[in-house]
Formats: C-alpha cells, sequence, structure tokens
C-alpha cells in the first residue's frame, strides 16, 4: 500500500474509529471525547487538506478490491470527490465544535457523537467513492447512522419524523439499488469517469438506459428532496440543530445531490445524458422544486421549518446547474455544493443558537433578537442575504455563474427561475431579518439564559461566525484559485472540457 | 494430515456428546469449551487445505463409493462446515454463560449440542441420500430436545409441534429416498445423476424428487409450511434459537439446493422452479409482515427467519434451465445468503436474549429508552438487522445484489419485487425495534447490564456477517471450488 | 502610484469602521468619526490619476477599480455629501440607537462609494446592493410605523430592481463575454436583444434614481430617515442609480430614438409631475423628496436625447454629471437645513432664513450659483436643433416648465418649513456640518473638477439674455406663488420670521 492509497482510507478511517471510540467511552467522559472528536476532526481536515493539495497537482489517489465478484469496491480522490470531501471535512469540525457546546448537559451524547461520527465517515465514503457499487454503500450507512440522529430527542414528533425520513429515505435506496444493478446487468461494474460511459451508444440501448436513469434520479432524488420527494426534509427538523445543521447543508441531500452529480457526469456523460434528452426533463423538475420549496418556505412560521423548505429549493440549483450543459452552467451547479452548504449551515446554527439561548422557535418570536444576540444575528443575516443572492456573498456567485452558463447555451427561461427564485427568497428572510434587527422585543423570552461572557456559549457562537465569514470570503475572492468557483472550475476542465 | 482432520470433525463431536452426556453442566461446560477449540481448529485447517489444494472425495475408512461412505470435501462444504463451527461455537460459548446452570434439565444441552453439529457435518459432507437422512435426523431429533430445553410447558408443546413437523418431513424424504433406491439402485448423488443422464426413466424419479423438496421444505419451513418455526424458535432459550435458526433449516435447505443442482436438469421443471420461488416470495412478504406485527421481541426475530429462509428459495427459478454463468451467480448468492443470514441470525437471537435479560421482558415496547444505555447488544441487533436489511456492504447485501443480477440476466423481472420489496419490509421490522429503544418518555432508570462476555459474542458475530460483504469474493472464491469440482461427476 | 491604497481606502475605511461596533464603550468614538469615513474618498477624488485602473484579479469574477472624469465626478459629489451630512449626523443623534445608527450609515457609504469607484460589473452590482440593503436601516431607523412601512415600499421596490438589473447584467456580459463595465456598451449594442437590455437596466437603474412610476418608494422613504440620511439619499444615492444607467446603457454607440423618447416623456413626466405631486404635501422632506424626483426627471432628459443621439451623448454626459454634482450639493443642504434650528435672537435669523433659500434658489437656476451653471449647460446641450428624434422639439418647453416647477416647489418648501421649525440652539457639530454643506455647494463647487468641463463656457460670466432666461422662471413662479398665498390668505407664512 502507497501513500497514494493510503490517504482515501485513513480519511475514512479517522472518523470510523473516532466512532467506535466514542461508543466505547463511557457516557460521563465528556472532555475525553471532546479530544477523541476534535483531533479526528483536524486529523481529518488535514487529509482531506494533504489530498486536495495532491489532486491539485495532478495525482490521484485510490484503492480497490473486489467485493462481490463482478463488483468492486473502489475509493478514488479526484478533483470532485475533493469538493464534496473537503466541504464535509471542514464543516465536521464546525459542526462537532457547535455540538459540544449545543449538547452541553444533555444526556445521550455517548450516543450522539458515535453516530455523528459515523454519519461524516459514510459522507466521505460518498465523496471518495469510485463507482456506483461503492457509492450505494456509503449512501446507505448514511441512511442508517442519521437516524439515531434525527430521533435523538425521542420525543414522539422526533420518532414520527425518524420515521418518515426512514421510509423515504430507504425506499430511495431501494429504487436506486435497482437502478444501480438494472444498469450492472446490461452495462458491467462502471467506475465514475469524466465523460461517462455511454458515448456514441447504439438505439437499442438508448430506451434502457433512459428508464435506468429516471430510476437513478429517484432514488436519489430522495435524499435530494426533489419535489415530490422532499417530504421528510421538512418533517425531519426536529432534530437537534447541530444534526439539522449537517443534514441540510453536507450530509443527506448533498449525497443526493453528490450522486446526481456523478450519475450525469460520470456514468452517462454530459453528451449522452442530453442526447437521450433526459436533461431536460429533469431541468424542469428541477426548477420546478426550486419555486416550490420557496412558496412553500414563504408559509413556514417555524424558523427550522421554513429554513427546511429553503434547503428544498436550494439544492436543486445544483441539479438545474448540470442541466445547463455547458461547462459555465455546470460550474455554477457545482459551486453551489459548497456555497449551499456553508450558508444553509450557518443559518441552522443560528438557528440552533436562537433555540438554545433565549428559547425561540418561532419566527414572530425573533423580535429583538438582533439587540440581544448581535454576532449570531449578523451571521445569520450574512447568510440569509447569500440565500437570497445578494452580491458579494457566495449565493450570488451561484446565481451569477449559472445565470451567464444558462445564457451561454441559450436556455435563457433559466434566468426567470432565478429571479423567482431570488424574489421569493427575498420575501421569507428579509421579514425575518426586519424582525431580528428593526423590531423591538415584544415579550421577555421565556427561556433565556446566560452563558458564558459571550451573548451564548463560545462553543455555540464560532461555527456560526466561520462559516459567516467564509461565506462572504467564498463570494469575495471568488476568482481566487481556491476558492469553491476556482476548484469547481478545475473540475469542470477535468470533466466537461473547456 | 487430512485423515487426523477429517477425523477430528466427524467424532469430535460424537465423543463429546457422549462426554458431555455424562458430566454435569458445569463440568459439561469446560469439556465443552475444550471440545469447541478443538472443532474451531480443525475447521479452519480443512477450509485452509481445501481452499489451498482444491476439494476431494473423500472415502471414509478408506472404503470406495458404492460400498462405503464416501465424503464429499469440496469448497461449499468446508465453508458451511467453517461457518457452523463459527456459529455453534458462539453459541456454545454465549450458552455456557447464559443457561442457569442450577437448573437440573440444562445439562441436556451439551449433549444435544454436539449431536446437533455432528448432525450438521455429516450433512454438509454427505454425499449419499441415505446419509444425508442420517445427518438430517441426526440435527431434527437433538433440535427438538433443545427447544424441549426451555422448560415450560408451552416450551414443550413447540418442541411437540417441531417434532411432528420434522418426523413428517423425514417421512417424504425417505420414501423419496426409496423410490431412488428401487430405481437406480443407487444411493450415491451422483451416481443417480449419472445414471439419470443415460436417459433411464424418469416418471417415478421425478415424483420422488418432489416428494423429497416436500420433506426437505417442510423442515425449511417454507411457506406456508412455517408454522412450526415460530413457536419453537421464540420459546427455545436464546442460544438454542440462534442455532435453530442460524444452522438447523439450513441443513435440510442445503440438501433441497444439492438435490436441485444435480437432477434439475433431468428431473425439474418450470412449474416446480417458479412454484418453489413463489413459495419463497410469499414467505419473504409473509414473514415480513408478521415479524412487523409481533409484540414479543424473539418472535419478530424468528418471523424475520421465515422471511429469510423464503430469500434461499428463489435458488431454484434462477437454475433452472439458465445459463452457466446465471447459475452460477444464484448458487453465491444462495450461499452468501445462507452465510450471512446464519451469522446475522445468531447474533440477533443472541443480542435479543441478551436485551432482555437487560430489561426483564420479552416484549418489543419494553426496550423504550434502552438506547439511553448504550446497551451494547442493541448495537449488535442493529448491525444484524443491517445484514437482514440487505444494506451494503454486509452479507446479505451482497447475497442480494446477486439475486437481482441473475434474476435480470434471466429476465426473470418478478423477482426485483421480492428482492427490493423483502428488504424494505425487513427494514420495516428492524426500525420498530430500534425506534422502541429510542423512545425517551418512558422513565426507566435502571438497566441490568449483562456480562461483557455475554454481550461480546453476538457482536463478533454481527460485524462478521456486515464485513462478509467486503470480503465477498474471496468466500466465494473458496465455494466455487465445489462446483468446479462437484459437477459433472 | 498613491492610486490603489487610496482607492482601496475609500471602501475599506468605512467598512473598518464597523469594528468600533463591537463595543457599546466605543460609539461615542464611533460617532465623531462618521465625518472622517468618506475622507479617502475626497482625496482619491481630488489627486487619483484618471484612468489607471486597479486590477484585482481574485476579487469576484475580477475586479477592476479606478476613476474616469465621470466616476471622479460622481465620487466627490457623493464623498462631499456624505462628509458635511457626516459632521451634521455627529450633531444630530442622540444616543437612542446611535451604534445601529453608524453601522448603517457606514455600510451604505461604503456602498455608496465603492460602486463610484467599480469599473467591473460584479464590483459595482456589489456595492450597489450593500448600498441599497444598508439604507433600509437608514429608512427604518425611526422605528415609527410609517418608517416602517416606507421601509417596507422601499425594500420590495429596491429587491424588484435588483432583480431587473441582475437579469440585465447578466445578459450584457454573457454578450460582452467580459466583467467589465467599459465593455457592456458596446456589447448592448451588438446584442441582438438589446432592446431587452435596455429596458432591464433602465427599469432596474430607474428604481434607484426616482424614475416616474418606480418612484413610490421614494417620496416615503427619503422623509423618514434621520435628516442626515434624507439627504445622503436624496443627494448622493440618488444618484448612485443615474451613475448606473451612464455605465451601462451604450451612449454613443447606437442611437435608440425610440428608448430616447420614451425616456423624455418619462423625464418630462417626472419633472412636472413630480413637482405637481410635490405641491400637495405639507412636510417639508415631503416637498424636497418630490423635488428629487422632478430633478431626476429633468436629468432624464439629458438621459434621453444622449440615448437617441450618438453624437451628443459624450457632451450631454458631462453635463449630466455637473447636474448631478449641483443637485446633490444643494438638495444635500436643504435636506439639511430641516433639522436646523432657527436662533432665538430676532437679527441673526433673516441671515439663517437667507441661507437656507439660496440653495433652493440655486435649484431653479439663480444666476451665479451652481444652478445656473447647471442648468444653462443642460439648455445648451439641449438645443432641439442638434437632435432628430420626435420628442427633441418638446425639450425646451419641458425645461422651462420645470424651472417653473422648480421653484414653485422651493417656495412651498419655504412655506412649509417655516410652519414648523423651531428654535433653539444648534448643536456645534450640526451648525457646522449645515455651513460645511453650504459652502460647498456655493463655494467649492465651482472649483471642483467636473464643474470645469463641460462646454468651457465661463459660468459666472452671464450675458443679460442668458440671465433672462434663467431668470423669469423663477420671477414667474414666485409671482404665482405670491398670488396663491394671498389668495388663501392664510397667515403663518414665511414672512412671519
Amino acid at each position: 500500500m502507497t501513500a497514494s492509497a493510503l490517504l482515501p482510507v485513513f480519511a475514512l478511517m479517522t472518523s470510523l474509529t473516532a466512532a467506535i471510540i466514542i461508543f466505547t467511552l463511557p457516557e460521563q467522559k465528556h472532555r475525553l471525547r471532546t479530544v477523541v472528536n476534535l483531533t479526528a476532526a483536524l486529523l481529518k481536515l488535514l487529509l482531506v487538506g494533504l489530498m486536495i493539495w495532491g489532486v491539485f497537482q495532478g495525482r490521484e489517489y485510490g484503492v480497490s478490491f473486489t467485493m462481490v465478484p463482478g463488483v468492486d469496491f473502489v475509493l478514488r480522490a479526484d478533483a470532485l470527490a475533493m469538493l464534496f470531501a473537503g466541504l464535509s471535512a471542514a464543516l465536521w469540525l464546525l459542526t462537532t465544535v457547535y455540538a459540544v457546546g449545543y449538547l452541553e448537559g444533555s444526556p445521550n451524547r455517548s450516543r450522539f457523537f458515535g453516530f455523528f461520527s459515523l454519519c461524516v465517515a459514510s459522507t466521505m465514503g460518498i465523496a471518495l467513492a469510485g463507482n456506483l457499487f461503492t457509492f450505494f454503500l456509503f449512501y446507505e450507512m448514511l441512511t442508517l447512522s442519521t437516524y439515531p440522529l434525527v430521533v435523538h430527542r425521542g420525543t414522539q414528533q422526533a420518532l414520527r419524523a425518524g420515521r418518515t425520513y426512514i421510509i423515504y429515505t430507504l425506499t430511495g435506496g431501494a429504487v436506486l439499488l435497482l437502478g444501480i444493478s438494472l444498469l450492472h446487468s446490461f452495462a458491467g461494474d462502471l467506475p465514475f469517469r469524466p465523460g461517462g460511459h455511454f458515448a456514441g451508444i447504439g438505439p437499442d440501448l438508448q430506451a434502457p438506459l433512459s428508464i435506468v436513469f429516471v430510476i437513478l434520479i429517484a432514488g436519489l432524488g430522495v435524499k435530494a428532496a426533489i419535489v415530490p420527494l422532499h417530504g421528510w426534509l421538512p418533517t425531519a427538523m426536529v432534530a437537534p440543530a447541530p444534526v439539522s445543521a449537517l443534514l441540510h447543508a453536507v450530509a443527506v441531500v448533498k449525497a443526493g445531490a453528490f450522486g446526481i452529480v456523478r450519475v450525469v457526469f460520470e456514468i452517462y456523460g454530459l453528451e449522452t445524458a442530453n442526447a437521450l434528452g433526459l436533461l431536460s426533463g429533469l431541468a424542469a423538475i428541477a426548477a420546478f422544486t426550486i419555486v416550490y420549496g420557496s412558496v412553500r418556505a414563504l408559509s413556514q412560521s417555524d424558523l427550522k421549518r421554513r429554513l427546511a423548505f429553503s434547503t428544498v429549493s436550494q439544492v436543486s440549483y445544483i441539479i438545474l446547474g448540470l442541466c445547463l450543459l455547458g461547462p459555465v452552467g455546470v460550474a455554477g451547479g457545482l459551486v453551489h455544493l459548497v456555497h449551499q452548504g456553508v450558508m444553509k449551515i450557518t443559518l441552522f446554527f443560528c438557528a440552533g443558537n436562537y433555540a438554545e439561548t433565549l428559547g425561540i422557535h418561532r419566527i414572530d418570536e425573533l423580535d429583538g433578537a438582533g439587540r440581544r444576540m448581535p454576532a449570531t444575528s449578523v451571521a445569520f443575516t450574512l447568510a440569509a442575504f447569500g440565500m437570497i443572492g445578494t452580491p458579494p456573498l457566495a449565493g450570488f456567485i451561484t446565481k451569477w455563474t449559472m445565470g451567464t452558463g444558462a445564457l451561454a447555451t441559450g436556455m435563457d427561461w433559466v434566468i426567470a427561475v432565478l429571479v423567482v427564485s431570488s424574489l421569493l427568497n427575498a420575501a421569507y428572510f428579509l421579514p425575518v431579518l426586519n424582525r431580528i434587527w428593526f423590531r423591538e422585543q415584544k415579550d421577555p423570552w421565556t427561556e433565556e439564559r446566560q452563558w458564558g461572557r459571550f451573548e451564548t456559549s463560545a462553543w455555540l457562537l464560532w461555527p456560526p461566525l466561520v462559516t459567516a465569514a467564509f461565506l462572504v470570503l467564498a463570494g469575495v475572492l471568488a476568482s481566487a484559485s481556491f476558492s469553491p468557483l476556482g476548484w469547481v472550475e478545475l473540475i469542470v476542465a477535468r470533466e466537461v472540457g473547456p | 494430515m487430512t485423515l487426523l482432520l477429517m477425523a477430528g470433525l466427524l467424532f469430535t463431536p460424537l465423543a463429546w456428546a457422549v462426554l458431555t452426556l455424562l458430566a454435569g453442566f458445569r463440568r459439561g461446560r469446560g469439556i465443552t469449551w475444550l471440545g469447541i477449540v478443538i472443532q474451531v481448529l480443525v475447521s479452519l485447517a480443512l477450509w485452509a487445505v481445501v481452499a489451498g489444494e482444491g476439494g476431494f472425495q473423500y472415502p471414509l475408512g478408506g472404503w470406495q463409493a458404492p460400498l462405503g461412505i464416501e465424503l464429499r470435501v469440496d469448497g461449499l462444504a468446508v465453508t458451511f462446515v467453517l461457518l457452523t463451527a463459527l456459529v455453534a461455537a458462539a453459541s456454545g460459548l454465549h450458552a455456557g454463560f447464559y443457561l442457569d446452570p442450577d437448573k437440573q434439565w440444562h445439562r441436556y444441552f451439551w449433549p444435544l449440542f454436539w449431536f446437533l453439529w455432528a448432525g450438521l457435518n455429516v450433512v454438509w459432507l454427505g454425499n449419499d441420500l441415505f446419509n444425508l437422512y442420517v445427518g438430517l435426523e441426526l440435527i431434527s431429533l437433538s433440535a427438538v430436545g433443545l427447544v424441549a430445553l426451555g422448560g415450560q410447558a408451552e416450551a414443550l408443546r413447540a418442541a411437540i409441534r417441531y417434532l411432528m413437523a420434522a418426523l413428517l418431513g423425514s417421512l417424504a424424504y425417505l420414501l423419496g429416498v426409496a423410490l431412488f433406491y428401487g430405481q437406480f439402485g443407487s444411493l450415491s448423488l451422483s451416481g443417480i445423476a449419472f445414471a439419470l443422464s443415460h436417459g433411464s426413466a424418469q416418471g417415478a424419479a421425478g415424483f420422488a424428487l418432489i416428494l423429497m423438496l416436500f420433506g426437505l421444505a417442510l423442515k425449511t419451513a417454507l411457506y406456508p409450511m412455517h408454522w412450526w418455526l415460530p413457536p419453537a424458535h421464540g420459546i427455545a432459550r436464546s442460544p438454542v434459537s440462534a442455532l435453530l435458526s442460524a444452522l438447523v433449516v439450513k441443513g435440510s435447505f442445503y440438501i433441497a439446493a444439492r438435490l436441485w443442482l444435480e437432477l434439475e436438469a433431468p428431473l425439474g421443471s418450470l412449474a416446480l422452479a417458479q412454484l418453489l420461488g413463489i413459495l419463497g416470495s410469499i414467505a419473504v412478504f409473509w414473514g415480513g409482515w408478521q415479524a412487523l406485527r409481533q409484540p414479543k421481541l424473539k418472535q419478530v426475530v424468528a418471523y424475520s427467519s421465515v422471511a429469510q429462509i423464503g430469500y434461499l428459495f428463489l435458488l431454484f427459478p434462477l437454475t433452472w434451465n439458465t445459463t452457466e454463468a446465471v447459475a452460477l451467480q444464484a448458487q453465491q448468492a444462495m450461499t452468501l445468503q445462507v452465510i450471512s443470514h446464519a451469522l446475522a441470525k445468531a447474533a440477533m437471537f443472541l443480542s435479543a436474549g441478551n436485551l432482555i435479560l437487560s430489561v426483564g421482558s420479552n416484549r418489543v415496547n419494553a426496550l423504550a429508552g434502552v438506547s439511553h444505555f448504550l446497551p451494547f447488544s442493541l448495537f449488535s441487533f442493529g448491525l444484524a438487522g443491517v445484514s437482514l436489511m440487505g444494506l451494503p456492504p454486509t452479507g446479505g447485501f451482497a447475497a442480494k445484489w446477486l439475486f437481482l443480477q441473475a434474476s435480470l440476466a434471466t429476465g426473470q423481472w418478478w423477482w426485483l419485487v421480492v428482492l427490493v420489496g423483502g428488504g424494505l419490509l425487513s427494514a420495516a421490522y428492524v426500525f420498530r425495534v430500534y425506534r422502541a429503544s429510542f423512545v425517551e418518555d418512558s422513565n426507566i432508570d435502571h438497566f441490568f447490564h449483562p456480562a461483557r462476555r455475554l454481550e461480546i459474542i453476538p457482536m463478533v458475530l454481527a460485524l462478521l456477517s456486515l464485513g462478509l460483504g467486503l470480503i465477498a469474493e474471496p468466500v466465494l472464491s473458496v465455494m466455487a471450488l465445489v462446483f468446479a469440482n462437484g459437477e459433472g461427476t | 502610484m498613491i492610486t490603489a491604497p487610496l482607492l482601496l481606502m475609500t471602501v475599506l475605511l468605512p467598512l473598518a469602521s464597523l469594528i468600533l461596533a463591537l463595543s457599546p464603550r466605543w460609539q461615542k468614538i464611533y460617532r465623531y468619526s462618521l465625518p472622517l469615513l468618506p475622507v479617502p474618498a475626497i482625496v482619491a477624488g481630488l489627486t487619483v490619476e484618471l484612468h489607471n485602473w486597479l486590477e484585482m484579479p481574485w476579487l469576484l469574477m475580477g475586479g477592476t477599480w479606478g476613476l474616469d472624469e465621470l466616476r471622479q465626478s460622481f465620487l466627490l459629489l457623493t464623498s462631499i455629501l456624505w462628509a458635511t451630512a457626516g459632521i451634521f449626523a455627529v450633531g444630530y443623534l442622540n444616543t437612542r440607537k446611535l451604534r445601529a445608527f453608524c453601522v448603517f450609515w457606514a455600510l451604505t457609504l461604503s456602498g455608496n462609494l465603492g460602486l463610484i469607484i467599480s469599473v467591473d460589473l460584479a464590483s459595482f452590482y456589489s456595492f450597489f446592493a450593500v448600498m441599497t440593503f444598508a439604507a433600509y436601516g437608514l429608512v427604518v431607523h425611526e422605528g415609527s410605523d410609517e418608517a416602517n412601512r416606507a421601509g417596507r415600499v422601499y425594500l420590495a421596490m429596491a429587491v424588484a430592481g435588483e432583480m431587473a438589473l441582475l437579469t440585465g447584467l447578466l445578459m450584457a456580459a454573457q454578450h460582452a463575454d467580459s466583467v467589465l463595465l467599459t465593455e457592456l456598451p458596446a456589447a448592448i449594442a451588438e446584442s441582438e436583444r438589446s432592446w431587452l437590455i435596455v429596458a432591464l437596466l433602465v427599469a432596474g437603474f430607474g428604481v434607484k434614481a426616482g424614475l416616474p412610476f418606480l418612484h413610490f418608494w421614494l417620496p416615503l422613504a427619503h422623509p423618514v430617515a434621520p435628516t442626515p440620511a434624507s439627504a445622503v439619499l436624496s443627494g448622493a444615492m440618488i444618484k448612485a442609480g443615474l451613475l448606473g444607467w451612464l455605465v451601462t446603457l451604450p451612449f454613443g454607440e447606437l442611437a435608440l430614438p425610440a428608448w430616447g423618447n420614451t425616456l423624455v416623456v418619462l423625464g418630462a413626466t417626472g419633472a412636472i409631475g413630480g413637482a405637481m405631486l410635490g405641491l400637495k404635501q405639507v412636510r417639508p422632506k415631503t416637498i424636497l423628496a418630490y423635488s428629487s424626483i422632478s430633478q431626476m426627471g429633468l436629468i432624464t432628459l439629458m438621459v434621453g436625447a444622449a440615448m437617441a443621439n450618438t453624437s451628443q451623448a459624450a457632451t450631454l454626459l458631462s453635463v449630466i454629471a455637473l447636474y448631478a454634482l449641483h443637485h446633490g450639493l444643494a438638495k444635500g443642504c436643504l435636506f439639511l437645513s430641516t433639522a436646523v434650528e432657527l436662533p432665538t435672537e430676532r437679527r441673526f435669523r433673516w441671515i439663517l432664513c437667507l441661507l437656507i433659500g439660496l440653495p433652493g434658489l440655486s435649484l431653479a437656476g439663480l444666476p451665479f450659483t451652481s444652478g445656473a451653471a447647471a442648468k444653462f449647460a443642460m439648455k445648451d446641450a439641449l438645443k432641439p436643433e442638434q437632435y432628430d428624434f420626435s420628442m427633441a422639439d418638446y425639450l425646451p418647453l419641458v425645461m422651462s416648465a420645470g424651472a417653473v416647477a422648480t421653484m414653485l416647489l422651493i417656495w412651498r418648501f419655504l412655506w412649509a418649513l417655516s410652519r414648523s421649525v423651531g428654535t433653539g440652539r444648534n448643536h456645534r457639530f450640526k451648525s457646522l456640518g449645515w455651513m460645511a454643506a453650504m459652502a460647498c455647494s456655493m463655494v467649492a463647487f465651482w472649483f471642483l473638477p467636473g464643474a470645469g468641463s463641460g462646454t468651457g463656457h465661463a459660468w459666472f460670466v452671464l450675458t443679460p439674455s442668458e440671465s433672462w432666461s434663467l431668470i423669469w422662471p423663477i420671477m414667474l413662479a414666485t409671482g404665482i406663488a405670491v398670488a396663491w398665498w394671498i389668495a388663501r390668505g392664510r397667515n403663518g407664512s414665511w414672512f412671519q420670521c
């Protein structure tokens, strides 16, 4: 085993090992557990950083062996994988810090952090998976490891949400499995490969390939929360804030979206998928999801629920981006993978801070929160503006890139979708901001607690501030070479060609 | 070397059965553990030999086939021998801690345990129909005895039911054997296959096959002949349930599969193959549905066995009149399913036993809030459940995958519904247990942690079944030796 | 040499000042630092070498900042106005919500300055958005229901405008395959969808510039803000929309007579309609807001003419800059005056009254004021014989009507102010700020780089006929006002003081 094989394995193992250690630690060993958590997260960030550097230099990392006859287990670090791996490694660290603060003094922490680490290990696996089969392996592992997190509180509501979640995701997984095995039955084991495998296929394969595509997307679409498969997402927001943050930003929805990216780019190939007429349908669904999610978000009075519907809408940007065919549009979609993650995690962190510090859950309770918790509110504001797509924040870069890409390929209607979505985003975020900053506090906060010398616990405060700073930098420094956009352009150059 | 190994494999269990019969529970336990070590080592060594050098025919006592007993030591057989050693060792160890030494009748656990083991080894290695019958009877009788060890009246009732089924099954099987013997004058499977391939009469032979398959299906608890299984497996002590679900039902299935693979070409029919497949499918859904509705934890696991056994019967339609490659895929799927189910189900029963010990009740709802205490056993139960659901990277998934590929390759798409739907249904009943354990509003504040050693054993099994999918390829490559060697002889 | 740091400081200083908001103990420092925030911008406007672009390839989509003549003029206007309003604010503000005010002030300022020095599209749009959204904080600062309502309307229209801009800029940039604003006009001119792009840009910036029918937020929002904020809203930020037009629309590239006609009609509507609506108002600041709409209407006339005629575009652009400079400074003064208290001693009052009225007269074009310079340049540039689009013939008429309307509105303002003005001592900084604004409008104007450009005419050497053309509308309006005053027979007018 050379370093090139070991790095991806180690990246995977860090969180897996952390999970095992945490499960065996007694509940009361809080300090030790935190140390293990943070060490693993830092180590992973380091490993991923090394790989990113290597991939940037043009190196490839990978390891593979045969699992079942005809099917290989493949881990491979390419540029696309590193996009997702980098995102999840960075956000894992922050979410861990946040979760340590968030769960301070609550029961079942050992269980929580164990599954939390498992969840991140699965995400890493999804990122590094080198073929559909391996992808599926981690995809299902993710489903299983997130269930305990969703039902963590153990209330009836949480259990119900957990049930909805598991029904949706396992069914989606089953459909995905069906699609993968159908594909495997007539095409064999397909590693992910830029350009896909089906360039210039004969007419006899077109019909089955199209059907399989629909099945695959349907399976992946459950996690990506494409309408009408999104039902689990708003319910799942009963989970603790760090879990929602992770679910919405990196883990679950992104796994679905990332899978769609892999299928479209590296199994079918952009050209082929388009030639089969599949992408226009996908684009239409994504566009509908974008608008639908935003419209639903408008009428939510619970903060986290509103954010959840916003996720439904935002994740489909990624999918819509893929359907824009040209390199620029594709870059817009891919970069949103990171941007949406950073923005949404900030929003959920902040929502969690409001809930934990002031007991605020509903939007109309937010009046005057900005005065009490200015730093959190600044982070929230930046992220919300990012979501709206206000320059110079990260969301604007997405919109701009996607818009240019859409125009370049003559898909002008996408602009309308972007505009409508931005308007709706403004319509559901700006009133919230108005309440936070410009309304006077009405009633005293019921569960307010003083937590250290800052507005809230430092563990809870820093993660959203860091992500908020990141989303500003991702926008302002978009053209720097190591910005998300810069990296995505590298990917696109390798995947789609100039 | 081989001689020693074979002798060790076949005679240790019998010898130990006798030895433990003479001892009390505690002494029997000590003796058994020694025996377990020997058996595991022997099985491993034999497996290594076959893996290295390929399978062979082993004439027992040096007598050649028509007269003496010839054993078939091929990759598949040694894999199952090894599997048996693992699961039996785990159950034996677990039973040693789990069973109450002060109950008089528990001392009979050990001899029955060893007889069971001996019977299983005979079945895996046997090459003629009568040998197989002997093994089958040995298994059945000791299994019935083990069920009866539960002690209560209910356990006895279940045992009697089980006995009835086992006897009926044996009878049908024996009748088939007699018919074959009458027609071909041979009891050797390969002999019969050879005779058939040279165009002998078929009518009675076909009936014999059906009869034997019926008997074996009854013993395997194929729907709708499964009625005896849930009470028996549910009421038995947990290590016993583990043995029964993991190994005993597989013994009869193994024989059925052997018969079918040797004789399907001349004697099988599309209708028979599809019928078995359909019954298996119904078992998958019915078992899953029943498991979902059971209030008692062990009943859930028992019905899950009914469902999981159903998958095995997909072997029949998928090997009938199909290409070599597909048949191979189906066989690999079947063996993986046998192994992973054995490991997972044993883990599940053992951990269920631990959980019941912890909360003091056998009801699913009694698990409310136990995940709060992070019980190790719940974790093992969960991991085993992952395998039952057929999620990667477990062995259950690998099996499902191969079944899927085989179904697709033969165009029998309807099995896809079974495979995918069955997985979801098993997820439903497994998650029912998880869900119960996460309920927070119960106010249990005490939780009895069973001894670590009791908890480690199911964990090891669960991890094995989990990891099986990752190492399916090497395991299957050893198993594949059977088909290279065994067929056409 | 010094270009880069100055340009960077222009934006970064206001942004960096946000640090002062971190602790409540620093809010006093913050308050006194408000006037200093635009200082680098003033220095930059006066000293930076023009057309010397500062390239920042890592910024957004690739950043380019710098100044040309147009931007220089706008930068000076904006920074001077913000500086004087800043001085005024020091005296005007009380301690309630002081920190919030300072934060939004600094953010809006950085946006306003930044968009002027941006030469690339992404920076421009970013600063534009920062200014738009931060200004909301200034609008609703008082927290009254009225302010909140105005804020809502402002925000809704601003967001809609942003979206129109996004679409228009996207299409233009995609066609230009460049993010440089300097490339856009040519690209728009070539595009087969130039009509749509122009429409989107006109509408998008028109919201900010108070284009008729997109102006609804303006009379609501400008008056409710704290007075210094009103001054910059009406004086400087409204010009950001104008600047947007000037830097993106295809002036000199493509003659678009249809657009010329449309804009002239809109401009006339704004110039006269705005004044008409303003006459019905009773609150001084609202009247001023309508006056802004009216003045922007006049500027829109020039924009329309420039759209229709490629050869005149360059001249018109510099006149527009001049007019904007004049209007911004004068309007700033007027807004600030609404919060000035009259001295209790009667003998100083008349000086103050005169000073308050002076910028108003300047707006109307009183000779020897900046208004005269601007008005005259406009008349010069809009002589109908230079144009061939159908509405060109009506330009002088509209301009004259506009001048009368302007003066009427000023009288109305003075009347309204006289009814609401209080007496008392002014805070030192308030007086200082107001005096500074006045000085800039009346004196410094003549020395600013933008003022001298244009046609090279020496503006304070007027021939009698030229003077007459400026004075008669003032006289006419005064006559109407007096007639109206006598007809109403009301007491409590301006002359009371």
